[in-house]
């Protein structure tokens, strides 16, 4: 019908990963010989859901997560729906809560969008 | 009464807004995106008591368009940061395009954030980093110049391996692995001390650069492992030069080379020289003149040449002399 608007992340199935795609979470549990990968996959999704909860209807797009040694840093891209103070208070309040929670720096890097960036109507 | 109102939150807003800008060039770590957002407050409160809870696009520009082209890049971008397309004044499209279309652009693009980016790494940066750093460096001692000193002073060498990963835990089991490293030409040893070194460590000695190589990792903490490594060293060292009652028991297929004396090799020669000595109704030639005279040397020489390094064609054409000379056999 060629109404379904929908973002890159969401028009690429998995295949296009390393092709058209990058990865959403990036850290070395993955590698060869390095442990720790089930443990990171726990806390993405834990992550995932959390951000899911604190900013509902203001995600504008996936959230990605790096890991650079101890610190988790996550990148989300947002739509211009809150005012800044909210926006500000939501911030702090789950760098503090999550590293509170897993006892490492987690930091949030945001974006603001006026829409949601469409990629193509299916 | 209302714009009053407006006004001063208005005042507390932007300087909300102003704080956080400052904190950013202080290289904090606790700040969003700001370049999107600024001009939002402006908006947001003579909006607010609007209908809508959407806020006006119509702010101000992203930063891009207010960078100078010499700017100081490493105060725009100090840390590794996600990339933020309000920063980074380059018009860069990345993704897949739609059929009869372009990659899309940069502001919302997840795929450039995705990536890692070394946008804080630029040349000057690196310098920046290299001068601060070069007040925590030490010059290399001038008395170690060369490696064969380095060797004669610190003849032992010891390699560690740390690991870095991304996660909640440093720990990694692989860190306590130790490798000692000498080379035993350092080390005070005799031919016997030596030899019987050599018998007890097995693989761990390589012939061909003289060096003895121990690992460890049975224990689990890598001071432990190096101290084991070297108390290993030590007992070897000792027990090497010990002899026990039973070495003497060494038989031929226990030695490491060839040794000539006592071998059926010269048994078997002089033997044959004596026969043909007596054959030829010489006088009684004693078994060390024989022993000591040049044909014999030769033939020794060669039977351990052969023995020792393998068969080439040096060895065996030497070997093929001596033996003429011996029985000799003309031509």
């Amino acid at each position: 019908r060629g109404d379904k608007a929908v973002t890159y992340e969401m028009a690429h199935p998995p295949h296009y990963i390393a092709h058209r795609k990058g990865w959403l979470s990036l850290h070395t549990g993955n590698l060869d010989g390095e442990a720790g990968a089930a443990e990171r996959a726990v806390e993405d999704a834990f992550l995932r859901r959390f951000l899911a909860g604190t900013f509902p209807g203001v995600l504008a797009d996936a959230a990605v997560l790096k890991r650079r040694a101890n610190l988790v840093v996550v990148c989300a891209v947002l739509a211009r729906v809150l005012p800044p103070a909210k926006l500000y208070f939501l911030v702090g309040y789950t760098e503090t809560l999550l590293s509170h929670f897993y006892k490492c720096p987690v930091r949030l890097e945001l974006q603001t969008v006026p829409n949601k960036v469409i990629y193509k109507y299916l | 009464m209302v714009m009053a109102v407006a006004a001063g939150r208005w005042a507390a807003l932007s300087q909300a807004a102003a704080a956080p800008r400052l904190r950013a060039a202080a290289l904090s770590s606790a700040v969003p995106a700001v370049s999107g957002r600024e001009g939002q407050p402006r908006e947001a409160s003579t909006r607010r008591r609007g209908r809508t809870p959407q806020f006006v696009r119509s702010q101000a520009p992203p930063r891009t368009e207010r960078m100078a082209v010499d700017q100081d890049w490493t105060s725009v971008y100090p840390t590794a940061a996600a990339f933020k397309p309000a920063s980074v004044p380059l018009p860069i499209r990345m993704g897949y395009p739609v059929k009869r279309g372009v990659p899309p652009s940069k502001e919302g693009n997840l795929e450039l954030i995705k990536i890692p980016n070394f946008l804080h790494l630029t040349p000057p940066a690196i310098k920046k980093h290299c001068a601060a750093l070069k007040d925590f460096c030490t010059e290399w001692p001038s008395a170690l110049d060369s490696d064969e000193k380095c060797e004669q002073h610190f003849p032992i060498e010891t390699e560690t391996t740390d690991y870095v990963s991304a996660g909640t835990s440093i720990r990694n089991p692989k860190a306590r692995v130790v490798t000692l490293r000498v080379k035993l030409s350092k080390l005070n040893l005799d031919e016997h001390a030596k030899k019987k070194l050599i018998k007890l460590v097995g693989e761990r000695y390589c012939k061909d650069t003289d060096i003895l190589t121990i690992t460890t990792d049975r224990c689990p903490l890598r001071r432990q492992n190096y101290d084991y490594g070297i108390h290993l060293l030590t007992v070897l060292y000792h027990e090497s030069w010990k002899t026990e009652m039973w070495e003497s028991e060494k038989s031929e297929e226990d030695m490491e080379e060839y040794i000539w004396e006592n071998s059926r090799s010269q048994k078997n020669a002089l033997d044959t020289l004596l026969r043909i000595k007596a054959s030829e109704n010489v006088s009684n030639v004693t078994e060390e003149e024989l022993l000591a005279s040049d044909l014999v040397n030769d033939y020794r020489n060669s039977v351990i040449a052969l023995k020792n390094e393998g068969e080439t064609e040096n060895n065996m054409s030497r070997y093929k002399e001596s033996v003429k000379k011996l029985l000799n056999v003309k031509a």
